[in-house]
């Protein structure tokens, strides 16, 4: 699903090279469950940045399901936003102005959804994330974790086929993190949605299914997880 | 999506309840003095335009060149309308039109006096009425203004004088306790935007002076209107018109050369080198002058919004950012910003509406006119409140949707977005507050300057004495003449009353009789004299002084001259000793000079003081002059009003104060001055709204560095006192990028007077003083606020 070869992302700053990721090859398949684990600075973010094309690498070649997406126009990358990714965020980052509801609703929006599904859709994550009761509050008036349970749902309403997620859990205490991911690997199992997650913690990186550390942007280990 | 759209907006704008209120104030403020100005500009351009044909019509009007100084009247000679319909084949229609005036008497059936008013009149030939299409409730212009001794009322005139119009028919009006006229025909009112605030029309045959043949008189409210024949030419006409002025002012006694040219319909609200009947005239340049000031307010809202809405895009770049990985366009974005203003700005709008309807009548006091602003009686509003909607929310809204919907995701999300995106932008901002600023300091030094020059002009020694002098109307038939000395004795026994002199006209007066004279030479000098009539009391109520010879001598016919400085010097004599009992010539008529009198002013202070004669006529006076004790004025005026209404039984009585007259010359400069102030202090209020938001733009841009210096140990006032700096720099460039255009400005402006105020620094130490003084209250109140705020918030994140 997600092939990479040879990414690089450097600063050049008065002709020093400060380089954030180098020479990282590596291949995601559609199901797989992948925790990118490192310390901080290692160039974690910036990989998941460029894998969510938020950010564009250096050099490098990066297929997203066949397609480069180096070459794609921003209408083509809207679409795969619009119709394959999801992104999860430390910060939740919900739409302060928004309801829990409208919040959701949000992407398929977007995508052009008439009106009789989005509802139906919307009614159906709320059910399955015990949320119905809370659909007409605003960010604010919810706890981290649920907080963090909408954004979640915003990012699956859309029925991605991959979820990235830059430190899911960063902000949450442990019992609501746990929760969290939980749901992850249910996902993951389940309806085989692809997941790739940042974290600092080895036992959330045990939920998925392998583990990429990366050291001073080099990828040093990529191994499989044995459940 | 739109519904959505419009939810998030409404709900923003209620979460930033301060920043809603002030972009909505600063837009509304803006937009209502838009509106006004529009309504005003609108009615003026509207003036003369409801009448049929009206492309077709011009009004003949005289230009005279004396010694290459060049003036323009509004009438014509009396001969001009009969000639012009013999010789000129062009012309479809022609009417002459006199404007007059007098008493006008109105009996009830049993013969009783019903009515006794001063009111104008004008003598008009039928084919004026064919020029000018008016409805006609009864008789139309052949039958009802063709014989003599015959009138026509508009609607409500009739009404007032006999209750009911359709009882008016064939009752008589009397005019000037000579004239019995016969009411035969009715018409509808005049539009108020007309030139024409006609009301009782009498036929011209009615006209004592109406088959005159001199083409030498001409007097301003003797007017000609013709109608063009479909199809010709203005300019050709002209040309005939020119050949046809050389045949006709050949007569060698006429001062200078004359010659008549067209006026089109629409001009004659417009030109202020002539007067019309309506007495009011708006030139063009007034007209764009508003438009332009209309404009800066605009622009000023404007600019204040882009600065307001670009800071607060801080706070939604987050939203942004969340909104492009779900698939959002950028397009979808603008589109969600740019509704957003639009929202604001109707809702500003309707405020704006308000706004102008509750200050419409103020305005129209201020402008002296009648403006009605009604929402269902002008269609053309809702255009232009339409395009202002548009407008506004195109130019406020553009830019900071531009900006906002172009922050990069990555870092959006992260609260990095306005780092990279706000630099270049911020350069932008600044140019556009240095405007604001640059326009600001235009108007604080336009203002002060109209105002110091107004209060000269208010206090300026004119020469005579102006204060606690009334003038009181004579009437000046023949029988009243007789009684004038009379009621100048009884008047001048009333307590409170200390000098009283009979007159033509008060040393300085709006109405000046110019006239041929010579003097130790056969042939009349080069430029004309100004005459005045007065008796032997009049150097005494004016406290005019004499610097040679003496006071004319108590007389009722002429008898002596008395001259004034002016004269002496424009025929080089140097001794006013030397002019003492020589002969001068005026208007033909020959008498000596017994004294020189010392110069006064005897016209506005825009122009110069004219060379003028004085002598006594008891036939030419107009006026009583009554000089009163200061107190008590208003029991003495009542006293004088009884005195004069029982000597002169048939007059209508008239008084006003001389200071009034004297101010009201300067009425459009006194607008002028309340506009410039009043538009100043809007300007400086959404500049200071402006100001406001980029100094909130720049400060919560620069928390983390003011909370880092103040970890380092900046106090408070240090921290204020640097992001004062940066403003203060910027107002000093506004300041000296304004001063030259202010300068250029205000020299136009001032040229306007003869006598003037010394152009000084002070204004321009003033405007720089006064935008210095608000960039400090605004950028310390603001700063002060962010530098208190707690250095951990601004630091935790990172």
């Amino acid at each position: 699903m997600i092939e990479l070869k040879n990414i690089e992302k450097y600063y050049a700053n008065k002709g020093v090279k400060s380089y954030i990721l180098r020479h990282v090859t590596t291949t995601i398949k559609q199901g797989e469950f992948v925790s990118i684990m490192g310390p901080s600075g290692a160039g974690k973010s910036t990989l998941l940045n460029i894998l969510g094309m938020l950010e564009e690498p250096t050099y490098g070649e990066y297929n997203f399901m066949g397609e480069d997406v180096t070459a794609m126009n921003e209408r083509k990358r809207i679409e795969l936003y619009r119709n394959h990714i999801g992104f999860v965020f430390q910060a939740y980052h919900l739409i302060d102005e928004m309801t829990v509801a409208e919040n959701i609703e949000a992407p398929l929006l977007y995508k052009k959804i008439p009106g009789s599904e989005r509802k139906s859709r919307i009614a159906d994550i709320l059910d399955r994330f015990n949320m119905v009761a809370k659909k007409d509050l605003f960010p604010n008036q919810l706890s981290g974790g649920q907080q963090q349970l909408v954004g979640i749902a915003r990012a699956l309403v859309a029925q991605p086929s991959i979820i990235l997620a830059d430190e899911p859990t960063g902000n949450l205490q442990s019992v609501q993190a746990e929760q969290i991911m939980d749901l992850f690997k249910k996902l993951n199992e389940e309806e085989n949605i692809t997941i790739l997650q940042v974290t600092h913690s080895e036992r959330n990186a045990q939920y998925g299914n392998r583990i990429l550390t990366i050291e001073d942007g080099v990828i040093k280990e990529d191994v499989k997880v044995s459940s | 999506m739109f519904k959505l759209n419009l939810k998030i907006a409404l709900r923003n704008l209620w979460k930033n309840k301060s920043y809603t209120l002030i972009n909505v104030m600063g837009l509304s403020i803006g937009m209502a003095s838009c509106i006004l100005i529009y309504v005003f500009i609108n009615y003026q351009l509207s003036f003369d335009q409801s009448f049929v044909n009206k492309n077709r019509i011009y009004r003949v009007i005289t230009k005279m060149d004396i010694d290459g100084v060049v003036d323009y009247s509004g009438g014509v000679p009396i001969p001009l309308a009969p000639a012009i319909r013999e010789e000129l084949p062009q012309i479809e229609k022609v009417a002459a039109i006199q404007k007059s005036g007098g008493i006008v008497k109105v009996d009830d059936v049993n013969g009783k006096e019903r009515i006794k008013t001063n009111e104008d009149v004008y003598f008009a030939q039928p084919d004026f009425f064919e020029i000018f299409k008016v409805k006609w409730l009864s008789g139309n212009p052949m039958q009802s203004l063709q014989q003599p001794n015959t009138v026509t009322l508009t609607k409500e005139t009739a009404n007032r004088y006999f209750g009911n119009w359709q009882n008016a028919l064939g009752k008589t009006i009397r005019f000037e306790n000579t004239l019995d006229l016969k009411v035969s025909g009715i018409i509808d009112e005049l539009p108020i935007n007309s030139s024409f605030p006609l009301k009782i029309i009498i036929s011209y045959a009615t006209f004592p002076r109406s088959t005159n043949t001199s083409w030498r008189s001409l007097r301003t409210n003797s007017n000609c209107y013709v109608l063009l024949k479909e199809g010709v030419d203005e300019q050709e006409f002209d040309k005939a018109l020119t050949q046809f002025s050389k045949k006709h002012y050949s007569d060698p006694k006429i001062t200078g050369k004359r010659g008549n040219l067209l006026q089109p319909l629409s001009e004659i609200h417009k030109d202020e080198r002539t007067m019309n009947f309506a007495n009011q005239t708006t030139p063009m340049k007034s007209i764009i002058g508003l438009g332009i000031i209309g404009i800066f307010l605009l622009l000023t809202a404007c600019i204040n919004f882009i600065n307001m809405a670009t800071a607060q895009a801080i706070a939604r770049s987050k939203e942004v950012g969340v909104r492009k990985v779900m698939g959002s366009s950028r397009k979808k974005l603008m589109i969600q910003f740019m509704s957003e203003t639009t929202l604001i700005t109707f809702i500003s709008i309707l405020l704006a509406c308000v706004i102008a309807e509750l200050s419409m009548p103020i305005v129209s006091n201020l402008m002296d006119t009648l403006v009605v602003f009604s929402f269902f009686s002008n269609a053309g509003i809702f255009v232009f409140i339409a395009i202002l909607l548009l407008l506004v929310s195109f130019l406020a809204g553009f830019y900071p949707a531009l900006i906002m919907s172009r922050f990069s995701p990555a870092l959006a999300v992260k609260n990095k977005g306005i780092i990279s995106a706000g630099v270049g932008s911020l350069v932008l901002r600044k140019t556009l507050m240095m405007v604001q600023f640059a326009i600001t300091t235009l108007l604080i030094v336009g203002t002060s300057i109209v105002i110091w020059q107004m209060k000269y002009v208010r206090e300026k020694p004119l020469g005579f004495n102006r204060e606690s002098i009334a003038m009181v109307n004579l009437p000046y038939d023949s029988l009243s003449q007789t009684r004038y000395q009379l009621a100048k004795a009884r008047i001048l026994a009333i307590p409170g009353v200390k000098q009283v002199s009979l007159c033509n006209t008060a040393p300085s007066s709006a109405l000046n009789h110019d006239t041929n004279f010579s003097y130790n030479s056969p042939v009349a000098a080069d430029f004309t004299i100004n005459t005045k009539f007065v008796d032997q009391d009049y150097f005494k109520t004016f406290g005019l002084q004499l610097i040679a010879g003496r006071n004319i001598s108590k007389s009722d016919t002429l008898k002596e001259y008395v001259v004034n400085e002016t004269l002496l010097k424009r025929l080089n004599i140097t001794n006013p000793n030397e002019v003492l009992a020589k002969p001068l010539i005026v208007d033909g008529k020959k008498a000596l000079i017994v004294g020189v009198v010392k110069d006064f002013n005897n016209v506005s202070l825009k122009e110069t003081i004219s060379p003028i004669v004085i002598s006594s006529a008891n036939s030419e006076y107009e006026t009583l002059a009554i000089k009163l004790e200061s107190t008590n004025v208003v029991q003495t005026m009542q006293s004088i009003e009884k005195e004069w209404k029982s000597i002169f039984t048939d007059g209508v009585y008239g008084a006003s104060f001389l200071d009034d007259q004297i101010n009201s010359y300067y009425q459009a400069e006194r607008v002028t001055g309340v506009l410039f102030k009043l538009f100043a202090a809007l300007i400086i209020f959404i500049s200071f709204i402006g100001l406001f938001g980029l100094v909130s733009y720049v400060a919560s841009q620069r928390t983390k560095e003011i909370a880092v210096r103040k970890v380092l140990g900046a106090s408070t006032i240090e921290l204020i006192r640097m992001l004062n700096s940066s403003f203060l720099r910027m107002v000093l460039i506004s300041n000296l990028v304004a001063w030259p255009i202010a300068y250029l400005l205000a020299v136009k402006w001032l040229s306007n007077f003869v006598y003037r105020i010394e152009l000084s620094v002070w204004p321009f130490v003033l405007a720089m003083c006064v935008s210095l003084l608000i960039t400090i209250i605004t950028v310390s109140l603001r700063s002060y606020k962010v530098t208190k705020a707690n250095v951990i918030d601004a630091l935790k994140y990172e």
